[in-house]
Formats: C-alpha cells, sequence, structure tokens
C-alpha cells in the first residue's frame, strides 16, 4: 500500500483540479487502492498526462484517416489527399463496400484454350476450358471454399482489367504483373487438362521425366484467354428484361515462356538446394 | 473515480479484449488449416504470383512480409508454420504480448505475399491483428491469466518467471539477426525493437519494486495504449458497417429491394444453387432482408448511446453474418465479422459465456477447469465493466 499513499500525498499538493475530485478517504473504511494518474507523484503524472494526450492524438488521427480514405472523394480528402494515402498505404488499405452500392449483376466467366506442342512437331489447338465454371462447380455444397477457388482467378482477373485500357494494352508495371499472373493461373490448371497432358507427353517424348523439364506444363506453347460476362436474369417479380446474351472480351494469344511455368526449374532447384542445407 | 484515471487505471473492456484476441485468432488458425492443402498455391515461392511478382509490387508499396526475406521453399513453409503456431498461441493467451506480435506478422507476411488471394475477411484480420498488439488482450480468458492466478495463490512467493526472459532474447535475437540482414525497412524496424525494449524495460522496472512509482507509470501507459486501440478497433468496426451502409443506400437495386437476390445467382458465391432458385419466388423476403441490412447496418454505429438496442442489432449481425456464412459461401469472412462485432457485447453476457465454456470444459477435464474460470485481476477490480462495452 506503501505506492498508493504516497500518491495519495501527492494527489493533494496536485494544483490540477480534475485530479482532486477522487473519493476521499473514509475515517474507518478501507478506502479503494488509487489507480492510474491519482496514484502518481507530480512527475510521474505530468510523463502520464503527456501519455495520455498522445495516445489520444494518436487514435484521433488514425481515425480521421481511415475515414477519409473510406469516405467518397470529397473537400478534405481532396486537400489531404496525399497524406491520407501516406498514413494508409500500405497496411491499413481497406474497401466496404460489400456488396454496395449495388451488388454484381453479372457472372463473369474467365475462360481459356491452349496450343500444345505434338509429336510430329506440329501444334495442336484445344477447345476453351470455362476455369470459372470449374471454380463454381468447386464452391457448389461447399461449406469451406478455399480462397484458391473463390478469389484466385476473380480477383486476378479485376486486377487485369484494372490494369488494362480496352485494347488491352497494360499500363505499366502492374499490367504487365496482372498479365503474367493470369498466365500463369492459366498454364497452372490447364496443365491438368486431359487433352493438353496428352498431347503434352506426346511432345515430350520421355514421359514423366520430360514432363518435369518441360516445367510440368506439359507442352504448351501459347494461351488465349477470354471472359464471358453473362447477365444475371433479373428476379421474376421485377418484369425487367436484360440481355441474355453473352458478351466476350477476347484477348490476344500469349507466348508461354519458362517464367510462366508454375514450377520453374530454377527455383525448384534453388528451393531443393536449401532443403537440402536445412537438413 | 474520475474519469482519467478510469482509462489511465483499467485496461477496460478484459472480457471484450479477450473474446476478440480468440475470435480474430481463431479464424485466422481455421483459415491456414483449411488452406493447408492450398498453401504453396496461394502464398508459396512458386505459386501462381510468384515470388518475384510479389517482390515487384512490394518494392512500389513497401508493405511488409517475412516471406520476401528469401525464397527457399525451407523458408516459407517455416513462416507458414509458424503462422499456425502463433495464432493457436494467441487464442490460448500464451505469453499474450509477445504471440500478438508474432501473430501479427504472420498474418501481414502470408497477406502481403499475395495480396490478390484475400478478401473482406482477410482485410478484417490485417487491420485488427495490427490493432490487437496494443491491447492486454490477455487479462482473461488466457494461460496468462491463468498463471497469474497461481502466482497469487502462492503469495507471490513462486518460482520466478524463466520463460518470458528467454522469450525475450530470443526474440532480441531474431531481431538482430533481420536488423543485419537489412531485410526490414525503418519504420518497421524502429516499431518492432521499440516493443522490445518496452518489454525488458518492464521486467526491469517490475524486478525493482512492483509497486514503484515507474512501474505504476508503466501500468498507465500500457492502459492508455490498450484504451486507446480498443477504441480504434471499435470505432474501426462502425466504419465497416457505416461505409457498406451508406454506400448501398446510393444503389438502385437496395433502393428497390432485389439487392440480395443477385449475390445468390453470381457462380462465385452461390454454393446452393437451389436456393437462389427457390428465393426468386419469394420477393417481398427479399426485399424485407435487402431494406433490413441497410438499416442496420446504417443504424449500428448510432445504437451504441441506447445498451438495449445496440444489443438487439448486434444479435441481428450475427445472426446475419452466420447466414452469408453458409448461403454465400464465405466462412472465414463471416467469422472475422462476428469477432469484430463481438467486442461489442455485454459484459454481463460474456462473463456468462465463460461460465458455460467453464463448465463444459469442466466436465471433460475436470482439474484444470477451476483456475480457467478465476477472473484476471483488473476484472475483478474494475467496476466500469458493466459499460465498457460501448464508452471505452
Amino acid at each position: 500500500m506503501d505506492a498508493y499513499d504516497k500518491g495519495s500525498t501527492a494527489r493533494r499538493s496536485d494544483p490540477e483540479p480534475s485530479t482532486r475530485r477522487g473519493p476521499e478517504p473514509g475515517a474507518g473504511t478501507r478506502r479503494p487502492p488509487r489507480v492510474g494518474l491519482s496514484a502518481l507523484s507530480l512527475r510521474y503524472q505530468i510523463a502520464g498526462a503527456f501519455a495520455l494526450v498522445v495516445v489520444a492524438a494518436g487514435a484521433c488521427v488514425h481515425m480521421a484517416m481511415v475515414f477519409l480514405h473510406v469516405a467518397p472523394p470529397n473537400t478534405a480528402s481532396k486537400e489531404y489527399g496525399r497524406t491520407v494515402d501516406g498514413w494508409i498505404y500500405p497496411e491499413f488499405e481497406q474497401n466496404w463496400k460489400l456488396f454496395a452500392p449495388n451488388p454484381l449483376q453479372q457472372n463473369i466467366a474467365v475462360q481459356a484454350r491452349a496450343e500444345v506442342r505434338t509429336a510430329g512437331g506440329g501444334t495442336h489447338t484445344t477447345g476453351w476450358y470455362d476455369l470459372s465454371a470449374q471454380d463454381g462447380t468447386a464452391i457448389d455444397g461447399n461449406l469451406l471454399p478455399s480462397h484458391t477457388q473463390q478469389n484466385e482467378l476473380r480477383r486476378a482477373w479485376d486486377f487485369y482489367l484494372s490494369a488494362h485500357d480496352s485494347e488491352n494494352r497494360p499500363n505499366g508495371l502492374r499490367g504487365q504483373l496482372s498479365e503474367r499472373y493470369i498466365r500463369r493461373i492459366v498454364v497452372l490448371r490447364l496443365s491438368d487438362e486431359k487433352d493438353v497432358a496428352a498431347h503434352g507427353e506426346r511432345a515430350d517424348g520421355k514421359g514423366a521425366d520430360g514432363d518435369r523439364a518441360d516445367g510440368g506444363a506439359g507442352g504448351i506453347t501459347r494461351v488465349q484467354v477470354r471472359s464471358r460476362t453473362t447477365n444475371v436474369a433479373p428476379p421474376p417479380w421485377s418484369g425487367e428484361k436484360v440481355d441474355p446474351k453473352p458478351v466476350y472480351r477476347e484477348v490476344p494469344w500469349w507466348t508461354v515462356t519458362v517464367a510462366d511455368r508454375a514450377l520453374d526449374s530454377g527455383t525448384r532447384a534453388r528451393a531443393a538446394g536449401e532443403e537440402a542445407g536445412a537438413r | 473515480m474520475n474519469r482519467i484515471d478510469r482509462v489511465t487505471g483499467f485496461a477496460l473492456g478484459p472480457y471484450q479484449s479477450a473474446v476478440i484476441r480468440i475470435g480474430f485468432s481463431a479464424t485466422w488458425l481455421l483459415f491456414l488449416l483449411r488452406e493447408f492443402p492450398h498453401r504453396h498455391e496461394l502464398y508459396g515461392p512458386d505459386g501462381p504470383w510468384s515470388w518475384d511478382m510479389a517482390q515487384q509490387l512490394i518494392a512500389g508499396n513497401g508493405a511488409f512480409t517475412a516471406l520476401m526475406w528469401s525464397d527457399g521453399r525451407a523458408w516459407f513453409e517455416i513462416v507458414y508454420a509458424a503462422a499456425v503456431v502463433t495464432a493457436a498461441l494467441l487464442m490460448l493467451g500464451w505469453r499474450t504480448r509477445t504471440m500478438s506480435v508474432l501473430f501479427m506478422i504472420g498474418v501481414l507476411s502470408l497477406q502481403n505475399r499475395s495480396i490478390f488471394m484475400g478478401d473482406g475477411g482477410d482485410n478484417v484480420i490485417h487491420l485488427m491483428s495490427i490493432y490487437l498488439v496494443l491491447t492486454r488482450c490477455g487479462q482473461v480468458w488466457s494461460l496468462d491469466a491463468r498463471r497469474a492466478a497461481r502466482a497469487r495463490e502462492e503469495g507471490g512467493a513462486g518460482r520466478p518467471d524463466r520463460v518470458g526472459p528467454l522469450l525475450w532474447w530470443l526474440a532480441g535475437l531474431g531481431l538482430s539477426a533481420i536488423t543485419f540482414m537489412g531485410v526490414v525497412s525503418g519504420g518497421w524496424l524502429v516499431a518492432f525493437w521499440g516493443l522490445w525494449a518496452v518489454q525488458g524495460l518492464w521486467w526491469a522496472v517490475n524486478r525493482r519494486d512492483p509497486y514503484g512509482e515507474p512501474r505504476v507509470l508503466f501500468d498507465v501507459i500500457a492502459n492508455l495504449a490498450h484504451n486507446g486501440a480498443l477504441f480504434v478497433i471499435m470505432a474501426e468496426a462502425c466504419l465497416i458497417y457505416a461505409t457498406a451502409g451508406w454506400y448501398k443506400i446510393q444503389g438502385n437495386r437496395w433502393q428497390d429491394g432485389t439487392a440480395v437476390y443477385y449475390p445468390l445467382h453470381l457462380d462465385y458465391f452461390s454454393p446452393w444453387p437451389a436456393l437462389g432458385d427457390l428465393l426468386a419466388s419469394h420477393g417481398l423476403m427479399i426485399m424485407l432482408v435487402s431494406y433490413g441490412t441497410v438499416v442496420v447496418q446504417v443504424a449500428f454505429p448510432f445504437t451504441l448511446f441506447n445498451r438495449r438496442v445496440k444489443n438487439v442489432l448486434l444479435v441481428a449481425m450475427m445472426c446475419e453474418h452466420a447466414v452469408i456464412a453458409v448461403l454465400l459461401g464465405l466462412p472465414f469472412f463471416s467469422l472475422a465479422m462476428i469477432a469484430a462485432d463481438a467486442v461489442f457485447l455485454p459484459t454481463s453476457f460474456l462473463k456468462r459465456l465463460g461460465g458455460w465454456v467453464a463448465r463444459a470444459r469442466g466436465g471433460l477435464f475436470s482439474r484444470t477447469a477451476r483456475a480457467r474460470a478465476v477472473p484476471g485481476p483488473r476484472a475483478a477490480e474494475s467496476p466500469e465493466q458493466a459499460h465498457v462495452g460501448f464508452t471505452p
């Protein structure tokens, strides 16, 4: 109890009125232990008060920044936009427009086809694979959909669209990265397809080992991607009509390089070396 | 007792901060376990979003991720495993402060490595993992609280703590390593070293005189940081609902009452397609749910001024998120949101909940149940508990 007693004498000499309102010790009754700033002598009280100001200011400034970040563009965010961005990015970025202002009313499916080297040295073009439909099937009846099924391709395509103009011209680094990202997802997924794998194996002519030297991509030389956008039919009671015909957006053929393989051999060798080293 | 003594003398909301600690760490833990088979595709060096692509993007925005320190497969496995273990330990409240820092490192490392894999749920956990570091979230329902209670029972004459200093030295060693490797940018390095130094100072001050003024001042500062962070967490939850609600008001689908119909017909958010067709014949219900969602989201922040209305809306929102988890196939997003909602639960309910859990546990492991149910020291002496749910 020493500390608290010291605190109480200090309290009496404390000039700040706000801390004087504590309960006075009643005679004969056990008074509650003094806590917080009142328990400290003036010197420590000043340090504590300083901390109080710093924390209060920090919390308020932070929430003001987050508010300006999530609010629509306005007078304040125009004035202080760069300060707000500097505070928010990269770790406090957030977007809560969940299904707002309107929920998405279109099913956007990403489809892909591949050009595969054949045994005779020619090329074979596969049919279109609806990768989003495969995601959809994986999600059906699933209580725990994986991010690889629900977010990977969907958000990769969003990223591609946001980093390209309508002529499929990339803008800057993000544009290039988004192209490579889509390509790598497509190569990863198409490598497992029968049509691709069958031709790929024949192209290598060496079975599993040859396949591996090829980075496991089954001899895919080029891929093409397109999106198929279909309007969700409005509810029957609304009386609205939308065009049920899907709209396609086709991206030109992309050449698949070693860098697009899901597992490029350089990384694999490095990883293997490190694993051996760790052992 | 005046207000200043309250915010400097107590880490308010001990049960609320414990429940969000458990909620967020459990959500992240379950997510990591669920994605374990897909971990390489999501965050591995050879995933579709490959290591060097991530590096090009991160070079531009400076996000923190330990996965950029090495592109080795072994390092990735270590980081993923560490994220799992630290999430579990934070959930149990073992060395809570240290684990909260490691938990944050795990969350940021994986999420910032592949930012295009996440959704709203990841975003919530990302923010909250940072805020949690500043809270004293292990005061109750934690192994730390149990250890403190046992030490009190033994009258303070117990054995000196060996694990704490050991962890501190290990953390210092790790920090030295990443400092000399030069892999972490200045701001983060200062933050980590700062937290480490405070831990060390705390131990030293406490050892010299646990009732001395420096120790009380440290307590004051820790309480302030906790209360400030808890305020930020609550304000953040309000901002989430306010943003979601106010933007919805502007959409014509939410105005004409058909909005809820659409997500149920999107291939990526309809695990039960038959359900969408079923609801298509209940226009009035779709409208009521659409309007109800907007009303609840817009109204929630204002209801914090009325305890009873707040609790009603809280139940409504938790139920809605539970439904979203199943119907839209967003279990981890919903869990994260329910954890965020839980910060507003009343203390009386949380205590009862703790009692039920302790009794259920008692049935299973009768030996350890009693200690778990003992509330922490601050909780016992705080007269404010009943109100902290809405005035941090």
